[in-house]
């Protein structure tokens, strides 16, 4: 008797354990997301970018884009809330705006086109993949140094 | 032991045989044997592989052989060698300041090691008496002390001589010194049989290190031989029978130290280098491993241990990075190394040893 | 005279069973004045290094409990939570939520890697530490077999940032900017210039209390009785090889989880380098602290990551003060933290060895006066 309740104890730990495991794998997901104020064509319809928009994400100014610009942030989780300071014209009125978009989690480096996003098109117009320029591989075998130095490291 | 010889014979004799050599010499000799089968298959020279294993031999087996005389008195595997190669850095590093050349030189290095040698040896030795029991952990950070020491020592001595100190401050020995035109190669070139173009056997040093096995040999063999193996079979009965148990010890600690001194002397005309600093650390492991390879356990070992167990390691350590880098282009040759070394250690300390505590 | 040798004699004992610490604080005191680093720098220094490394060597008071000594192979434990790093790195799982999935991923590395630890030192009884010093290497052969050869074939690797170019196996150094003081900055306060990771301390503090809650336990209980006598305990029905083995499963667990807060402190792994000193130094910080080879406390742990960091901070320079040669200061604190161990490891065995002895004098003189009564 005594021995099944440790053995559901332990059971239900292991369980308590995965399901924080998969939890932390969700929410701790790490993108790097980059902002392209640019304009877009999609489906025969061009969308054009406003004068200026500057990105806020948790209350910090990241980005401040011009028309063809790009900006960047780093966020943990599988949405990022990003509060837009949108300025059509110069000179114009500023509009603020809130969204939260959410992110594929299969990907590293994302980019965003905002006035696709802003405009409603769907995932596929305004979030493309940030694949990094591949250098060609010019880089030579890094050399391993695995032997044990006699404590010669920092603590 | 009769009771359990009375089991052996149930067994099939294979088993005895695994029983007798030991698994993981097994299974280490057998490796072996494939690398050299394999070795003309994947195009590499057997010849100079051979010839490699023996130029390793002759450099490492003085080493090997210093553990033997701990191992007999009781006092376990000398982690401790460190403390026996700072003597022979310090006879060779002296001998080369003091401005000696070429053979003289190699004899030299031997005489200003020796003091060195007796004098941390005895302290070592009476160390070893004050914690009986409790040797293999104090002797690996005797080892270990001595080393990172010294390491401080070689920056601070006031060393002159050009050839050792580094150039610009004038002062301070630098990591790695060549022993050209001093003592490179003396033991080697002596009645060398040369093989291939820029390889022979080296006869002199295999010469050397028979002489010091057999005088070996011959002192265990001499009535205080018997005495210091009876002290580490079975100390309670050496002492009913009369045997000074701390003299012979320290006697036998004494011995390691020194052999060890010429060991790394031995060594380091072989490969060509003196090597100061962290560097001596990177010996204790294959010389104990070495030994125990060959069949030596934590408190019996022989002259035929120390020479199929240096074979056998050095044997690995110098075929695995050919073979395996021609046949699957990995050089795991490191990791094997470490593997098994540290994995011979670890199954002679988990091992049941009689007579042992 | 009687009371004043007693005296004598009390601060003669206090000072023997306290050298290793007195000897620490000489040798800073001399060299703080030496190496000429302000108090605040010390102070913060030490506070940063406190939090990063106090959890790593709590992990070996409970195999020093269980009369195991000091647990050589409590790197096993770093070395699982390395490998949990590495993977936690590579799914791009950052800042906390990544610390606490490379501590979850860490527990059945570890479980397993002291279980396999537990059970060769049962096999080892009477040289636990040397055993447990070679495990520590043989298992950094198998952790190399595994991170630079396994990893990228077989275990998926995908990002080419922490791979070798040559397409398997991990680089030297893998970066963990993105998790790089999460805990530590989480909480933390600042005083007059000195930041205190409180929940890294809070942490700390857990395992602490962990500790003395463990002690008034059944199995803390049962293990303090194998560790003073293996074979009384066994006769009181105590599972002896068990406890040991439990012992040095928790000690793997934690030293894991100590490494991950270790190394989100430092902000990078030294993938080949990281858990083989770590072994070595925090067993010289916990000596250095007053504790011995039989006994330990959660006090000698803070004394001992105090005194051992500010001998580590301040003698490369005061090294370099005195002989003109940084080197020298650190080869000083490389041969101070191996001398620490080995005098530590001397006087523990010549003080079994001296109660051995007296043990069998008592014997022998009991056994006299028996025969002479008798007779």
């Amino acid at each position: 008797m005594k021995s099944k309740r440790i053995l559901l104890y332990r059971l239900a730990m292991i369980l308590v354990l995965v399901v924080v495991a998969a939890v932390m794998l969700v929410i701790g997901r790490g993108h790097t997301v980059y902002f392209d104020n640019v304009s877009l064509e999609y489906e025969g319809t061009t969308y054009e970018t406003p004068y200026k928009v500057v990105v806020y994400t948790g209350g910090e100014e990241v980005a401040k884009l011009y028309d063809g610009e790009r900006g960047m942030a780093t966020c943990i989780g599988q949405n990022l809330d990003l509060t837009l300071e949108i300025t059509q014209e110069k000179g114009g009125e500023e509009e603020l705006v809130s969204v939260s978009v959410p992110l594929p989690y299969n990907m590293d480096g994302i980019i965003i086109n905002l006035s696709a996003y802003l405009e409603g098109l769907p995932e596929e117009a305004y979030l493309t993949e940030f694949v990094p320029a591949v250098v060609p591989s010019t880089e030579e075998d890094e050399e391993v140094v695995t032997g044990d130095d006699m404590m010669m490291g920092d603590f | 032991m009769e009771h359990s010889a009375t089991i052996d014979t149930r067994r099939s004799t294979f088993q005895v045989l695994i029983r007798r050599f030991g698994l993981p010499r097994l299974i280490i000799a057998g490796f072996l044997l494939l690398l050299f089968i394999m070795a003309p298959f994947v195009g590499a020279n057997l010849t100079v592989q051979i010839l490699n294993v023996i130029n390793r031999f002759s450099w490492n087996a003085v080493l090997v052989l210093a553990l033997v005389p701990m191992i007999h008195s009781g006092c376990g595997l000398n982690f401790g060698v460190p403390l026996g190669i700072v003597a022979g850095l310090l006879g060779g590093t002296l001998s080369i300041e003091l401005g000696f050349e070429g053979v003289p030189s190699f004899i030299m290095a031997i005489v200003l090691a020796t003091p060195f040698a007796l004098l941390l040896g005895t302290g070592y030795g009476a160390l070893l008496n004050k914690i009986k029991g409790g040797e293999m952990m104090i002797t690996t950070y005797v080892g270990l002390s001595a080393i990172s020491f010294m390491c401080m020592m070689w920056l601070l001595l006031p060393y002159s001589s050009p050839t050792m100190v580094y150039g610009l401050s004038g002062s301070g020995l630098r990591p790695t010194i060549s022993v050209e035109g001093f003592y490179d190669q003396v033991l080697a070139g002596f009645l060398e049989i040369p093989v291939t173009a820029d390889q022979s056997i080296p006869t002199g040093t295999l010469l050397f290190f028979a002489l010091l096995a057999f005088l070996m040999w011959a002192f265990l063999h001499t009535k205080t031989g018997t005495a210091m193996t009876a002290v580490g079979s079975n100390p309670s009965f050496a002492r009913a029978s009369g045997i000074n148990v701390d003299r012979m010890r320290l006697l036998s600690v004494i011995m390691s130290t020194w052999l060890a001194a010429i060991g790394i002397l031995v060594y380091q005309q072989g490969f060509g280098f003196i090597q100061l600093y962290t560097a001596p650390n990177n010996l204790t492991l294959p010389t104990v491993a070495a030994i125990l390879i060959g069949g030596a356990s934590i408190n019996k070992a022989s002259i035929p241990n120390v020479i199929i167990g240096t074979i056998l390691f050095q044997g690995i350590v110098t075929m695995t990075p050919t073979v395996l880098n021609s046949m699957i282009h990995m050089d795991m040759s490191e990791v094997i190394r470490i593997i098994v070394s540290n994995g011979m250690i670890l199954y002679a300390l988990t091992r049941k040893t009689e007579g042992l505590r | 005279m009687k009371t004043k040798h007693s005296f004598q004699s009390k601060v003669g004992q206090l000072v023997r069973d306290n050298s290793v610490p007195i000897m620490f604080i000489l040798i800073c005191a001399v060299c703080i004045p030496l190496s000429g680093f302000s108090p605040s720098y010390l102070l913060n220094e030490i506070v940063t290094r406190m939090g990063r490394n106090t959890f790593l060597i709590l992990c070996l008071i409970i195999p020093i409990i269980a009369g195991l000594g000091l647990n050589f192979a409590m790197t096993l434990g770093a070395m699982a939570g390395e490998i949990a790093l590495i993977l936690v790195s590579d799914w791009q799982i950052w800042g906390i939520p990544g610390v606490v999935l490379a501590m979850i991923i860490s527990i059945p590395i570890s479980i397993l890697l002291g279980l396999l630890c537990g059970k060769i030192l049962n096999r080892a009884k009477g040289r636990e530490m040397i055993t447990s010093y070679f495990i520590s290497f043989f298992m950094n052969g198998v952790y190399q077999l595994v991170v630079l050869y396994m990893m990228g074939p077989i275990i998926p690797i995908v990002h080419d940032s922490i791979k070798l170019p040559r397409g398997y196996g991990i680089r030297n150094t893998v970066s963990l900017l993105n998790m790089r003081q999460a805990v530590d900055n989480l909480l933390a306060i600042n005083i007059g210039g000195v930041k205190i990771p409180v929940l890294t301390f809070l942490f700390i503090a857990a395992l602490c209390l962990f500790l003395i809650w463990f002690r008034r336990t059944k199995l803390g209980q049962d293990m303090r009785a194998v560790g003073q006598n293996m074979d009384v305990a066994r006769d009181a029905g105590i599972n002896v090889d068990r406890t040991r083995i439990v012992s040095v499963l928790i000690s793997t667990v934690v030293a894991g989880f100590g490494m991950i807060l270790y190394l989100q402190n430092m902000g990078n792994i030294s993938t080949y380098s990281s858990h083989s000193q770590i072994g070595m130094f925090s067993i010289a910080a916990l000596l250095v602290g007053g504790a011995s080879v039989e006994k330990a406390s959660i006090g000698n742990a803070f004394l001992g990551v105090t005194l051992f960091h500010l001998m580590f901070i301040v003698a490369p320079s005061a090294g370099a003060q005195v002989t003109g040669d940084s080197m020298t200061g650190e080869y000083f604190r490389v041969f101070v933290s191996y001398g620490v161990i080995a005098i530590a490891l001397v006087m523990y065995e010549a003080k079994k060895r001296r109660a051995k002895s007296n043990a069998s004098r008592l014997l022998a003189e009991a056994q006299k006066q028996g025969k002479e009564e008798r007779a």
